[in-house]
């Protein structure tokens, strides 16, 4: 039934409807201007709701392609035996499965939560919803590409936005913000390219269609099948080294990928751009940077560098499970002794991402369910968390834990809200944390013994620092200053609810995540028992 | 025979070259420059002359050249007086104008 | 004998659940409704679980299971249910009737606080969780609902959230028995995988350990057990998870009752007695359990002395006291365990109901500022009294007959834990009766305008009374009933019943003439120790200074950790990316330096460039 509308183009694009209107708006009708992008973030909600009811996680999303070519280049054989010419396309290509389609939801919902959350930006409305909605493009494009220049073409189209947002519309050190968090990016992005071309090169030939693409199946078909692919690809192109296909290419290709995905994610030592981020940008930019362009770090680590050189990544288990036990404890330590609000919760973003990658490293369902919950999970609780920042702020002023202090008197309702956070944060059952934590430690349990126990002294650590800034904030006695506060409004009150409801349904119920994932991991994980034996 | 026309050339072109780039008169620096330009002309004729191809385009394209460098020089000319209106000198030294 | 009412046992957690989200969504507004809302969701499941028991008391058995698959991953899937078994049954009325009684009772406590319906709703949530934990069939959702007592009981102990003490407590409560989750987190991935079929649930657990069939190493056996144990140290305040305890009594004293007394507290013992099969495959725990319970016992018996809060002194006698009942398991007595565990949820809860009258009468906590209360409160008097009675093991109050039952088995399994039961009986009696006197007898202090506590307050207190004296009979020397239904077999004679008998009621009768002697008659000067060896009073009374060697040992080291690294984090590693940047501004400086606008020099190095280019290009057809 959906498969005659290209539903995907339709969810990824929606937002340019948005664009247009808003572009047709005059500059300072600052409610005409929110109401459009309020609905303009509303329509891809539905959208990929519609398609979630509809999803079948059993076929492995075959019927949600879309896929057309954009430019075809064609050019003569290098050295050749045969007569003819190839081709080198760049595709559209669309496509979804249970990898990409949990964190599709997300990205919607919180886009469209941090929309609303968007009230408190004070000027240059207009602007600043364009770039929003780009943005939301961007990721929205990020997850549903199946072509990896079109991947990248996404990837970087949210890097600009996020510059403009930051850079414009946050706090004092915007600008420098601003600054490293292209840098760094750019940096990260650099990189992938590098190891997308090597992996066009390599691997991208498709010998039916005589193209080289960046078609992801194409990529992924050619890696699994190695040895088929390097004779018809000598064949036809003639000088093919053997450098191309050797392991160590792989291993290039895929150590390139982690550091890339690794800056994203944020990996331990390349974390300090996002604490500025999370320091400077304004709450509704950081509510969907630490809800969602973190997570397409770990998107792209699994699906490009996990899915595709299964082998490597499962030969480096250990290693990620190391670099995710040093970024739970790392960033536990730290939030430990912020001072400021916004860092506590950047570090502890840096934190429970280390979780995700234990999920990775442990290479079975549990654990990569684990992993892709946590993804969900954590993208939900930070947009949370960063929501009622925004709000706190916007009525005391500060962030700053010193000066916080016994807001639950004047602000019940937030306070409620803030602990709900905090206590799916530090992974309580019932609520979203638990169940990522949970099946993330439970599935590196299986191999990695005692790196599991070390993770759990970081579950103890999350308790520590979330409860010292959370009682710090809404516990204590009550300051002078803050007592004529007014708790929510509705339209903040509206996210807040919204977003506990979706962390309390996957806390109780997780089947709502896991069904659709149910399959994502099978192929993986036959592969890797059919190579590495076990 | 050719050679002797590109060793002339290629010192009247070396002779503007150095007077180009280190003479501190505006107008010696403009001058330098024709000299580079006409050693340019000068292998232009020559090979057209005595060259593998030899072809009367060399010599008509010369012609361009010539009418094109006065176009030029007066021009720069006029760019000069205006300079040394402006800034009271003609030391090239002093024009660093494009670093500010 | 059908199963109709175990089958609708998972209704008894959810009336609470659903007067939690009634009084959730209601918010502040009612105050009334909000009492009422509570105490009907809570007295529904009373009448439901004591209809399960009276279910479960029949012959036959009775045994009820039933679930769904909670997460199907595949090849793996967890799963959540319930189940009824006799112990289970037992645990669920405990709970509904202490429950029931602490809702009753708070309607005239918190009846000035402007958050009462609050506080029902958070005890509606724990009663909740807390009857969830008891039905749970598998580790799994026994630990979902672990967490979820844990957090009711942090915002229970935080709940007047403005005092910074609260708020410290709370903080550590929760901390502290976290640590103690995160051993029990480890027991059950542990068991995942080493479980045959990945099972979680009891009954498999059960016959897995059991029949020791070998399916699970005897290490790691003893490390699962161990790790579960954890977790019951930190629930039950055990040594050396002890400390939030004491200071949990920060909360409103009918939580203290409910939450810190009668039920989470006792959670511990209630997973130690659901997994004793694994315990029991593996002497070294069990050891571990009988010695840790014994050093509590005595270790929080001899603080209570000297300690002046009324509430501290009721929560390290609460300490002490399970201490005994993971001594009586440790053992191998699940039956003394357990009806400890039975008979104190009733005197203790009763002793902090009692306390919690005192305290709204007098409005203060320190034992020395009380006084002659009991002329003024009699009720309160007399049913304290018999609290304290019960707990000082004096026959033939309940206290004494579990007292008994585990002194009994001590002597029989291990005599120097014996001996350690005997003294730490003696220290109980010791400061129940200098509680006792200090607060009801002597020359009343204070304004005097003390006065009994209302109807709602009082008629909870004779109720737990009246079960503080009957509990005990359900299982005596000459009567297992309560081993026989618990265990399904025929109650072991107790040998040397009769001496331990003798000798525990001597010994608490000692400790109360004692208390006596020192602060009614005075025959024995107060200060008669704390003179003689001030070091000794001040060790007790800084409860052996457990706090600050925490404090230096962990919380300094961790949080000087924390600052080293932040430095490191800014200076070092935003340093070296700082640095990398610095590096590529200081390069394009230099190039700088070269635009200096003077063409010539512009020119001089293009010539130059192109000079080395052809020389390299020319070079390079003579040297190749």
């Amino acid at each position: 039934m959906m498969s005659d509308l290209p539903i995907l183009s339709l969810i990824t694009f929606s937002p340019l409807l948005g664009i247009i209107v808003l572009a047709l708006l005059p500059k300072g009708s600052s409610r005409a201007l929110r109401a459009t992008a309020i609905v303009a973030t509303i329509i891809p909600l539905l959208l990929s709701f519609w398609l979630y009811a509809d999803y079948d996680g059993a076929v492995d999303g075959k019927p949600y392609e879309e896929q057309f070519t954009w430019v075809d280049t064609q050019f003569d054989r290098l050295t050749g035996t045969s007569e003819g010419t190839l081709s080198f396309k760049l595709q559209y290509e669309m496509g979804v499965d249970g990898l990409s389609l949990p964190l599709l939801l997300l990205t919607t919902i919180v886009a469209l939560m941090a929309a609303l959350a968007s009230i408190h930006i004070k000027k240059r409305w207009k602007s600043f919803y364009i770039w929003f909605l780009l943005l939301e493009i961007g990721m929205l494009g990020v997850f549903l590409a199946r072509d990896i220049i079109l991947f990248f073409v996404f990837f970087e189209m949210t890097l600009i936005p996020m510059f403009f947002l930051i850079g414009i519309w946050g706090y004092m050190g915007r600008e420098k913000a601003a600054n490293k968090f292209l840098i760094y990016n750019g940096i990260g992005s650099a990189i992938m390219l590098i190891a997308f071309v090597l992996l066009i090169s390599t691997a991208g030939f498709n010998i039916d269609t005589q193209t080289f693409s960046g078609s992801y199946e194409t990529i992924k078909a050619n890696l699994l099948d190695m040895q088929a692919a390097v004779n018809v690809a000598e064949a036809w192109t003639g000088n093919y080294s053997n450098l191309f296909m050797s392991e160590t290419m792989h291993w290039t290709i895929f150590i390139l990928l982690l550091v890339a995905f690794g800056i994203k994610l944020p990996l331990f030592p390349f974390h300090t751009w996002m604490l500025r981020v999370h320091t400077e940008a304004p709450p509704a930019i950081v509510m969907i940077h630490s809800g969602i362009l973190l997570k397409m770090g770990a998107y792209g680590l699994l699906r490009f560098g996990v899915f595709l050189f299964p082998e490597q990544a499962h030969e480096w288990a250990v290693v990620l499970a190391v670099l995710g036990v040093i970024n739970i404890l790392y960033g536990a330590v730290l939030a430990l002794v912020q001072k400021e609000f916004k860092l506590v919760l950047a570090y502890s973003s840096i934190s429970h991402m280390g979780i995700v990658l234990l999920g990775i490293a442990s290479f079975n369902e549990i654990g990569l369910q684990g992993a892709m919950i946590q993804l969900v999970s954590h993208g939900l609780i930070s947009a949370l968390l960063f929501l009622i920042v925004g709000s706190l702020y916007e009525r005391t002023g500060t962030t700053e834990l010193g000066e916080l202090g016994g807001l639950a008197k004047s602000l019940p309702f937030m306070s409620g809200v803030l602990l709900t956070a905090g206590m799916a944060s530090l992974g309580l059952p019932g609520l979203s944390g638990f169940i990522g934590e949970f099946l993330s430690l439970l599935g590196l349990f299986e191999s990695m013994r005692i790196l599991t126990a070390i993770a759990v002294l970081g579950v103890i650590l999350t308790a520590v620092y979330v409860l010292r800034s959370v009682l710090g904030i809404t516990f204590g006695p009550m300051q002078e200053k803050y007592g004529t506060l007014r708790d929510a409004r509705l339209i903040e009150a509206v996210p807040m609810i919204t977003l506990v409801a979706f962390i309390v349904l996957i806390g109780i119920y997780p089947a709502v995540l896991t069904e659709p994932m149910k399959h994502g991991f099978d192929t993986l994980l036959q592969q890797l028992s059919g190579k590495v034996g076990g | 025979m050719l050679s002797s026309y590109l060793m002339v050339a290629a010192i009247l072109f070396c002779i503007g070259l150095y007077g180009a780039l280190v003479k501190k008169n505006a107008v010696i620096v403009l001058l330098s420059i024709e000299l580079m330009l006409n050693a340019v002309n000068l292998n232009l004729v020559a090979f057209s002359k005595y060259g593998v191809v030899p072809s009367l385009t060399g010599q008509i394209f010369t012609l361009f050249t010539i009418a094109v460098a006065a176009a030029e020089v007066a021009v720069g000319i006029a760019i000069l007086i205006a300079l040394f209106r402006a800034r009271g000198t003609v030391n090239v030294d002093e024009y660093d104008e494009m670093r500010r | 004998m059908d199963t109709m009412f175990s089958e609708m046992a998972w209704l008894i957690p959810l009336f609470p659940l659903a007067a939690f989200l009634l009084l959730l969504a209601s918010g502040r507004s009612g105050r009334r409704v909000g009492v009422a809302i509570g105490s009907v969701g809570s007295l529904a499941s009373l009448v439901l679980s004591i209809l399960v028991l009276i279910e479960h008391m029949g012959d036959g058995a009775t045994y009820y299971q039933d679930g769904f698959k909670w997460i199907d991953l595949g090849s793996f899937q967890l799963n959540f249910g319930y189940e009824v078994t006799n112990l289970s049954a037992l645990m669920l009325v405990v709970v509904t009737a202490v429950s029931f009684l602490v809702n009753v009772y708070s309607a005239g406590y918190m009846r000035d606080d402007e958050r009462i319906s609050v506080f029902y709703s958070y005890i509606a949530l724990f009663t909740f969780s807390m009857l969830g934990l008891v039905l749970a069939d598998n580790m799994l959702s026994l630990y979902f609902f672990w967490e979820l007592v844990g957090v009711c009981s942090f915002l229970l102990v935080g709940f007047w959230y403005t005092k910074p003490a609260a708020r410290a407590a709370a903080k550590k409560a929760f901390i502290v028995t976290r640590i103690g989750d995160a051993g029990l987190l480890i027991a059950i991935l542990l068991l995942f995988w080493y479980m045959p079929d990945h099972a979680l649930d009891f009954v498999r657990i059960e016959n897995v350990f059991e029949g020791q069939t070998g399916a699970v190493a005897a290490g790691v056996t003893t490390l699962i057990a161990i790790l579960i144990f954890v977790g019951a140290i930190g629930k039950s305040g055990q040594f050396p998870l002890h400390v939030w305890l004491p200071d949990a009594m920060e909360g409103p004293t009918p939580i203290s009752a409910l939450i810190h007394a009668a039920t989470m507290v006792a959670a511990g013992v209630y997973l130690v007695a659901r997994t004793f099969d694994i315990f029991q495959a593996s002497p070294v725990a069990m050891e571990t359990v009988a010695y840790i319970g014994a050093f509590t016992a005595i270790f929080a018996a001899t603080i209570g002395i000297a300690q002046n809060d009324i509430k501290r002194i009721l929560a390290y006698s609460t300490v002490s006291q399970l201490g005994y009942m993971m001594m009586a398991l440790g053992l191998g007595s699940l039956t003394g365990g357990v009806f400890h565990l039975f008979t104190h949820a009733f005197f203790k809860a009763l002793l902090f109901l009692g306390a919690g009258s005192i305290i709204h009468a007098v409005h203060t906590q320190n034992i020395n500022e009380m006084g002659g209360l009991g002329s003024k409160m009699r009720i309160t008097a007399w049913t304290f009294g018999i609290g304290a009675l019960a707990l000082s093991g004096i026959p033939p109050f309940a206290g004494f007959w579990s007292k008994d039952a585990i002194l009994a088995t001590a002597l029989h399994e291990n005599p120097t834990l014996f001996v350690v039961g005997v003294v730490a009986a003696f220290f109980t009696a010791f400061y129940m009766s200098r509680l006792f006197f200090l607060v009801f007898t002597g020359k009343p202090k204070g304004d005097g305008k003390a006065h009994e506590s209302p109807l709602s307050m009082t008629i909870p207190l004779i109720i737990l009374a009246v079960f503080a004296i009957g509990a005990g009979f359900i299982e005596t020397p000459w009567n297992g009933t309560l081993s026989e239904w618990l265990t399904g077999t025929a109650a072991a004679a107790h040998s040397g019943g009769g001496l331990v008998m003798v000798i525990s009621t001597a010994v608490g009768a000692l400790g109360i003439y004692l208390g006596w002697l020192v602060f009614v008659k005075g025959t024995i000067a107060r200060d008669a120790i704390s003179s003689r060896a001030p070091w000794l009073a001040r060790l007790l009374e800084r409860k052996y200074y457990i706090d600050e060697i925490y404090e230096a040992i962990l919380v300094k080291p961790l949080r000087g950790l924390g600052q080293l690294l932040n430095a490191i984090d800014q200076y070092l590693i935003d340093g070296i990316v700082s640095f990398i940047g610095g590096t590529a501004v200081f390069l394009g400086r230099g190039g700088t330096r070269l635009q200096n606008g003077q063409v010539q020099t512009y020119g001089l190095i293009t010539i130059l460039g192109l000079v080395i280019l052809i020389i390299a290009v020319v070079g390079r057809r003579f040297w190749s």
